[in-house]
């Protein structure tokens, strides 16, 4: 994947008058920009299930994929630790029922373990431009909302900085055994993220939610791209 | 932008910032209006160049003839104030700029502000004759304030004439005027302010790029509300504070705009949160009113251009170790206790019982002499962690013993003693002394106090020592020197 790839994902989403790119398309223009993301396919039908579970491995995570729904926790197409292929094809069964009216798949991807959850992201603002976030992940996003911006482009001096002015910044350290973060990874994120929007102006808005540390190397778990 | 050009725009500020030739258009005969009491507000200033008011009723005021038209006036002005109303501004500003007027600032207000038709196209218009050849601050505005020439704002007969290394620049008038008043008797001097209101031509970019070259500034300040161009305001605030300390005080913040948003991100990127982080990111200092940027802007100008990581606390009252470790810890400053040895000689010093020599030093006295005080803070000076010392003075207590001598308190209270003390130790130990004066007596029965001390901060500020009511308040602003030179320090390394 490549960026003039990434960009034809985007014009083709335009073509059709989507507000969002998948969170599939998402990560692959993630990819292109160098982004650690999921290992991850796509099921299509039930018969895709098990090739898909064999070639990512088990225990996987199992999502409803669509343009058309940006959160897809509150509708409960998200089911983690799946550990066999019955279970799997359980829970494709599942997501499609609820999937029901919307246009969509079953997104089938590693789980990553790890316990510190971060969100990353990109927003423009109207006087200064695409600015990117940085701050804690999951659902301490919005109860703590402990976060911090920069205007793009980010210098790496910007990015480490970012990471070092949210209360919370204590979570990228070494501490009960786990490994300090690789924040020159966790940089590097942030800095493309700023590319992003300085590259591609029908990308509204981006959430990377969770970001989590698996060893001490950031994995971009769920993304969501909104478009112009 | 290349030499010539550059060279032409820095001598056309300096016309417009000291100008020798000035119109004041709309001045009436009979006095009233801004017109009139600009010409009278330079004249209290002792503006020295020459005044040629205009207006088309002629006649005189103030001993100077009224120009009809500024067509009539024989000199190419270098400034003019246009005080006329809206609809007449455009004529007016177009003769200025055909005179040969380097600019004007236009008081008037009617223009876009209103979000009417007729005012936006008349706000059109000026900058339309602005881009032929004349630089405008204004409309809506109160105008510039600059000492060294004495071009004064709306309405400041009495406004400080001494110059000093901070500018202001104000989207507000209001914010302008008070700050130039409260600068006044805080210890600020001022090199420009400059109140640009609706800021057709002039304002935030443009002028924060000139700020930041010119020697007269060494410190820039600002109040905005809204940015024009957020991507060149952002160049220049990142070049400037490279260079100088930028205070910025950011006014309606709102939570978000207006525009629908899907993600988190996006929710959570509101204009508040926005600002704060790009001024962080350029090293800029945000403030959140105007107490804060006064106290700030005398902090940067009183105070050597570097990080103080360790300060001394001596003083007395108001629960002092724990307020003052309180405020300390939360701007990463240290109050360090001191050496045994020291400890020991300055026991010896302090009056008993009840003081302690650990830092915070607590005096336990308010009457402590003039010349022990010194000897406490020469003392403190030797530990080397320490690099700036505060003292907290309750003078207001000598009410008690003036009262007892039957004398007025200004008599009584030491301050100018104490004022020499101090300067005298800074100078010995190479320690900046930063005073509070704490005065909990502000009541209608306590105004010799008020007067008292009001007397007391002239004599610290005139012998360059920074004067705050309370020690937070010092504390805050000292964080806020910190924080600069820290980060200007890391970005330079």
């Amino acid at each position: 994947m490549n960026k003039d790839s990434a960009i034809l994902i985007i014009k083709n989403a335009m073509q059709k008058r989507r507000k969002a790119l998948s969170e599939y398309e998402a990560k692959q223009v993630l990819a292109a920009y160098g982004i650690p993301v999921t290992r991850e396919c796509l099921a299509e039908k039930r018969a895709d299930v098990e090739k898909a579970a064999q070639e990512i491995g088990y225990p996987l995570v199992m999502k409803g994929c669509s343009s058309e729904i940006v959160h897809k926790t509150e509708k409960g197409l998200i089911y983690t630790d799946i550990r066999s292929d019955a279970e799997a094809l359980k829970a494709f069964d599942q997501i499609k029922e609820r999937l029901n009216v919307y246009s969509g798949a079953v997104l089938i991807q590693e789980m990553i373990p790890g316990r510190r959850e971060l969100v990353m992201g990109m927003t423009r603002d109207d006087q200064f431009g695409p600015c990117v976030m940085f701050g804690l992940g999951g659902i301490f996003t919005e109860i703590l909302k402990d976060i911090s911006f920069r205007r793009a482009p980010l210098e790496k001096s910007d990015a480490l900085e970012i990471m070092q002015e949210i209360k919370g910044h204590n979570i990228l350290g070494a501490f009960r055994g786990m490994e300090a973060a690789d924040v020159e990874s966790l940089a590097d994120i942030l800095i493309q993220l700023g590319k992003i929007g300085l590259e591609i102006d029908h990308v509204q808005e981006i959430d990377l939610n969770p970001v989590i540390i698996f060893g001490k190397k950031p994995i971009v778990v769920d993304a969501l791209m909104i478009l112009e | 932008m290349d030499q010539k050009n550059c060279d032409t725009i820095i001598a056309d500020y300096e016309r417009i910032f000291h100008p020798q030739k000035l119109a004041i258009v709309g001045v009436s005969e009979e006095g009233t209006g801004f017109g009139s009491g600009m010409f009278n507000a330079l004249q209290a200033m002792g503006f020295e160049g020459e005044i040629f008011p205009v207006n088309p009723k002629g006649g005189e005021f103030s001993g100077t003839d009224i120009y009809r038209q500024i067509e009539d006036i024989p000199v190419r002005l270098d400034f003019a104030i246009i005080c006329v109303t809206a609809k007449a501004v455009p004529d007016v500003l177009e003769a200025c700029r055909k005179n040969g007027a380097a600019g004007a600032e236009i008081l008037s207000a009617g223009f876009s502000e209103l979000g009417t038709a007729e005012g936006i196209e008349l706000e059109k218009k000026i900058r339309q004759i602005a881009a032929k050849g004349i630089r405008v601050v204004g409309p809506n505005c109160f105008g510039i304030y600059c000492p060294r020439s004495r071009l004064t704002l709306l309405p400041g007969p009495d406004l400080s004439r001494r110059s000093g290394p901070v500018a202001f620049l104000s989207q507000s008038g209001g914010m302008a005027i008070d700050f130039a008043h409260k600068g006044k008797w805080m210890g600020i001097g001022f090199s420009k302010v400059v109140s640009f209101g609706n800021g057709a031509d002039l304002r935030e970019t443009e002028l924060l790029r000139y700020l930041a070259r010119d020697p007269e500034t060494r410190i820039i300040t600002m109040y905005i509300e809204g940015i024009k161009d957020g991507d060149s305001f952002f160049r220049e605030i990142k070049a400037a504070s490279y260079s100088k300390p930028v205070i910025v005080c950011k006014g309606g913040l709102s939570p978000a705009g207006q525009r629908m948003v899907v993600s988190h991100t996006a929710s959570m990127g509101g204009s508040r949160v926005i600002w704060q982080s790009v001024l962080t990111q350029v090293n800029a200092i945000q403030v959140q009113d105007l107490e804060e940027l006064v106290e700030a802007s005398l902090a940067f100008s009183l105070l050597p251009e570097k990080v103080f990581k360790a300060i001394s606390v001596v003083g007395g009252g108001g629960a002092l170790g724990v307020t003052a470790c309180d405020a300390a810890e939360a701007f990463g400053i240290e109050i360090p206790p001191l050496s045994a040895d020291l400890q020991t000689r300055i026991g010896e010093l302090l009056p008993k019982p009840g003081s302690s020599a650990l830092n915070p030093i607590d005096v336990a006295n308010p009457f402590v002499s003039p010349k022990v005080l010194k000897e406490i803070l020469r003392n403190t000076a030797q530990d080397d962690r320490i690099d700036l010392q505060i003292i907290i003075s309750l003078l207001y207590h000598y009410k008690t013993i003036a009262r007892a001598l039957g004398k007025p308190v200004a008599e009584v209270a030491p301050y100018r003693e104490l004022a020499e003390t101090i300067r005298d130790v800074m100078k010995e130990t190479g320690k900046p002394i930063v005073v509070v004066l704490a005065n909990p007596k502000r009541g209608v029965d306590d105004l010799d106090i008020i007067e008292m001390l009001a007397l007391a901060r002239r004599e610290f500020l005139d012998r360059g020592l920074p004067v705050f009511d309370e020690l937070h308040e010092a504390i805050r602003a000292i964080g806020h020197v910190n924080s600069y030179y820290g980060r200007r320090k890391a970005e330079n390394e």
